[in-house]
């Protein structure tokens, strides 16, 4: 697609490392105009459809604690859901990873005869690459979202889990359906666009004998699973074919009905600042005579069950995917969401990819972000996503630090020095001694370090270092302390008492609180007498 | 076949090793405390209720009128009329009068009723006449639940236009107060529990902003919703007691 220099991997095991995945974004100044563009109109909504709840934070607290009950008991609430689900005639298959999904769905399609096959997003379908295995098997899958239209059409990639195409405008939408639909005359006005897709679809959704959707929520006390969208293709795929699979993640099980009074205030206001997202539907099993005949929910684990394991990593699957934080995140607003390499982009791609990748891929993607906390601020399911980057960048690390391949980095050649030095208080004013003399030469007139050789550019590629200062403190305080003379009476009164406990706490690590305060005492002190 | 049980049991095998609990421990600690603090009840009057329906309703670009319990076969024949359409759908379970007056009045008037209509037969359907199983005045929101007189789903799906027709008596003011009557009616009948199987909720027309987020009316599902706010009872109670000077919580008991 002409939006994007290269074209986007959303595979975490084939992306590049963050940093080198967003450098074609940041050269792309059209692209980045159309992200800001796309989110600065979602924020505006939600901020104001936000606002008027004056219970938000007692909603947001009400759904962490419901998603907590359902994950602390998921294997219970999901049997419970497998039998009601299987009451009202619907089938329930259990897929341990990607591949397991992927043959359950394939063996589903041939035993309907499609080959064909209608898709209403299904985030989880991308994560286990789906439409391009059914392809190979000779069954072709339409996307159903006008934005999943546009990329499928456009061979392009989603970048925003609630508008995918956010990063494409007009004109190139234009492009695209032009192209693809054979309208050469088609006017760009989204209009036209959006009724051009209406009637490429509209003979698709009432001849295509199944269908696969991906679910906003499982109830477990009925067996029901609920789908939010906007445009009607969710309610087409649904209704309209003969069989039906839905592709769901263990961790969207919810444990009552009612709890959706809490999800769905959330969710619409979160994800796209609607009150309520124009359809929400909600199924259970099979109804004669309405809908599909054949029902199967398919349960995904791929690495879920494994995020479970640390408490604090668990917050990660409360997430009920309405965009919030990547809307609201300085870095996914610089680089949209491809260079996170996989179909889940933005903070909560960046602490839920490298997770269900177990480590083994996407490990740049912990570093992806400013820590700035805008993300948890938004969160509607308030998962501290800031607290999970740090925890994961020790698990990198920790990962890494082991390997042959990272004993060389400049970066743990240092910090194994510097354990080394700072063990030592004699090596510790060697080294001071030895950087003030080695840094001199590319302190500039001003005090300021402007450009440093190796791997020192890393840091000032970007910003600037203040140069070592002439002394160290303690050289300063010693130097003072033997020459009073610019002290006023009284302080060198205070400097008597304090001195002798101060540096000795000083060069003492865990020295006791009373020296300290008496410490703090005297370093106020001196600029009292300068009055 | 032994495939599938396998994987079955590995997944709750994994989660269980997780989560550290390997009995089913469900059940009457799992609910309480979990969901609070927000507001379930709303707080307005019958009337500031209705009024706060159809103003939620027309910002999402839904059209809205009202009128009296008698008033409402002419108003539905006025509504279909002005559309300019003339091939209609409905569900069985509607009153006939809703649209006997319609076919009086309007020229090639046609209405049929879904008894197991072709999929073909409804996509020739200019438009759809329905009931709904309640309202929900804070998001401007109809819920169907798919009874005789709201219909299957595919009806109120394939038409274009959809006329939905709301009794001011079903429209409570926020989202928990539907899942209460929801659960309240399912608590009447014989079985212990019955929750709706079917259940949609409809804000305002299809729409989309995938293109540069510009709202878009009308994508896949009808691209027209005209609403019918039917003024019954409750209404009329309300309206009384508020020019009494009674406020809040007594309309709403009094509604309900």
């Amino acid at each position: 697609m002409s939006a994007t220099a290269e074209h986007p991997i959303l595979d975490p095991a084939k992306a590049q490392p963050f940093p080198v995945a967003a450098l074609p974004v940041l050269k792309n100044s059209q692209l980045r105009k159309n992200v800001a563009h796309a989110i600065d109109v979602i924020g505006a909504k939600r901020t104001r459809v936000v606002l008027e709840k004056t219970d938000w934070q007692a909603l947001r607290a009400s759904a962490s604690r419901i998603k907590d009950e359902a994950l602390g008991n998921l294997a219970a609430y999901l049997e419970q859901f497998e039998e009601r689900c299987t009451a009202a005639g619907g089938q329930v298959h259990w897929a341990a990873d990607a591949a397991d999904a992927r043959r359950i769905i394939l063996e589903l399609l041939r035993a309907e005869g499609a080959d064909e096959v209608i898709n209403i997003k299904t985030m989880t379908s991308g994560e286990i690459q789906l439409n391009p295995f059914l392809e190979a098997a000779g069954i072709k899958a339409y996307e159903t979202d006008l934005a999943e239209i546009i990329l499928q059409l456009g061979e392009g990639e989603p970048s925003h889990i609630v508008v995918p195409a956010l990063h494409v405008n007009r004109g190139q939408v234009r492009d695209i359906f032009a192209r693809a639909m054979g309208i050469p005359n088609l006017c760009d006005e989204p209009e036209a666009l959006t009724a051009a897709a209406r009637s490429y679809l509209r003979q698709k959704f009432l001849t295509v004998p199944a269908a696969i959707s991906g679910a906003n929520f499982l109830i477990a006390e009925t067996g029901a699973v609920a789908i939010v969208e906007s445009e009607g293709n969710g309610r087409m795929c649904l209704t309209l074919p003969r069989t039906m699979i839905t592709l769901v993640g263990i961790e969207k099980v919810l444990p009552r009905f009612e709890d959706l009074e809490v999800m769905l205030q959330l969710l619409a206001r979160s994800a796209t600042g609607e009150r309520m997202s124009p359809y929400t539907s909600l199924w259970t099993g099979v109804t004669p005579g309405d809908g599909p005949q054949k029902f199967h929910v398919v349960l995904l684990d791929n690495g879920r069950s494994g995020i479970l394991r640390r408490p604090k990593e668990r917050q990660t699957l409360r997430c009920i995917r309405c965009g919030a934080c990547m809307n609201n995140c300085p870095v996914y607003r610089q680089t949209g969401g491809h260079a996170y390499g996989s179909v889940y982009p933005g903070p909560i791609g960046a602490i839920l990819t490298p997770q269900l990748e177990q480590l083994k891929h996407a490990q740049s993607l912990p570093y992806a972000s400013s820590l700035c906390g805008a993300c948890y601020e938004v969160c509607p399911v308030r998962i501290n996503i800031p607290e999970i980057l740090i925890d994961l960048r020790a698990q990198v690390t920790d990962q890494e630090r082991g390997t042959a391949k990272k004993f060389f980095d400049p970066m743990y050649v240092g910090l194994r020095g510097a354990n080394v030095i700072f063990a030592r208080p004699w090596l510790f004013h060697a080294a001071q001694w030895l950087g003030r003399v080695g840094l001199k030469f590319f302190t500039r007139k001003d005090g300021w370090i402007h450009a440093l050789p190796g791997v020192g550019a890393k840091w000032t590629e970007t910003r600037d270092l203040r140069g070592l200062p002439r002394q160290t403190f303690h050289e300063w305080w010693a130097e003072r302390a033997a020459d009073p003379s610019h002290l006023s009476r009284k302080d060198k009164d205070a400097a008597k008492v304090g001195h002798p406990q101060v540096s000795e706490s000083l060069g003492r690590p865990g020295a006791g609180a009373e020296s300290d305060e008496q410490r703090a005492d005297s370093l106020i002190l001196p600029g009292k007498g300068a009055k | 076949m032994s495939v599938v049980a396998d994987s079955r049991r590995l997944v709750l095998e994994r989660i269980r090793a997780a989560t550290g609990k390997s009995a089913p421990e469900r059940g009457a600690n799992a609910d309480a405390g979990l969901a609070q603090g927000y507001i379930r009840r709303g707080e307005l009057t019958v009337r500031a209720r209705h009024e706060r329906f159809i103003e939620r309703l027309r910002e999402y670009d839904a059209e809205v009128v009202e009128c009296s319990p008698e008033g409402l076969p002419s108003t539905i024949a006025a509504v279909l009329a002005a559309s300019g359409r003339r091939r209609f759908v409905a569900p069985p379970g509607i009153p006939a009068a809703w649209y006997v007056e319609a076919a009086w009045k309007i020229e090639g008037f046609e209405c049929v009723l879904d008894h197991g209509l072709e999929t073909s037969e409804i996509e020739q359907a200019e438009g759809v006449i329905t009931g709904c199983f309640c309202g929900i005045a804070g998001s401007g929101t109809i819920v169907l639940h798919h009874s005789a007189c709201e219909g299957r789903r595919v009806i109120t799906l394939l038409p274009d236009w959809h006329l939905c027709v709301v009794r001011a008596s079903q429209v409570v003011e926020t989202l928990p107060e539907y899942f209460e009557k929801s659960r309240e009616q399912a608590a009447g009948k014989e079985q212990k529990v019955e929750l709706p199987r079917l259940v949609t909720w409809i804000s305002g027309p299809s729409a989309t902003a995938d293109i540069e987020m510009t709202r878009i009316k009308g994508v896949h599902g009808p691209r027209f919703l005209n609403v019918i706010l039917v003024r019954d009872r409750e209404q009329a109670a309300g309206n009384r007691e508020q020019k009494a000077g009674t406020e809040g919580l007594e309309d709403r008991a009094q509604g309900q």
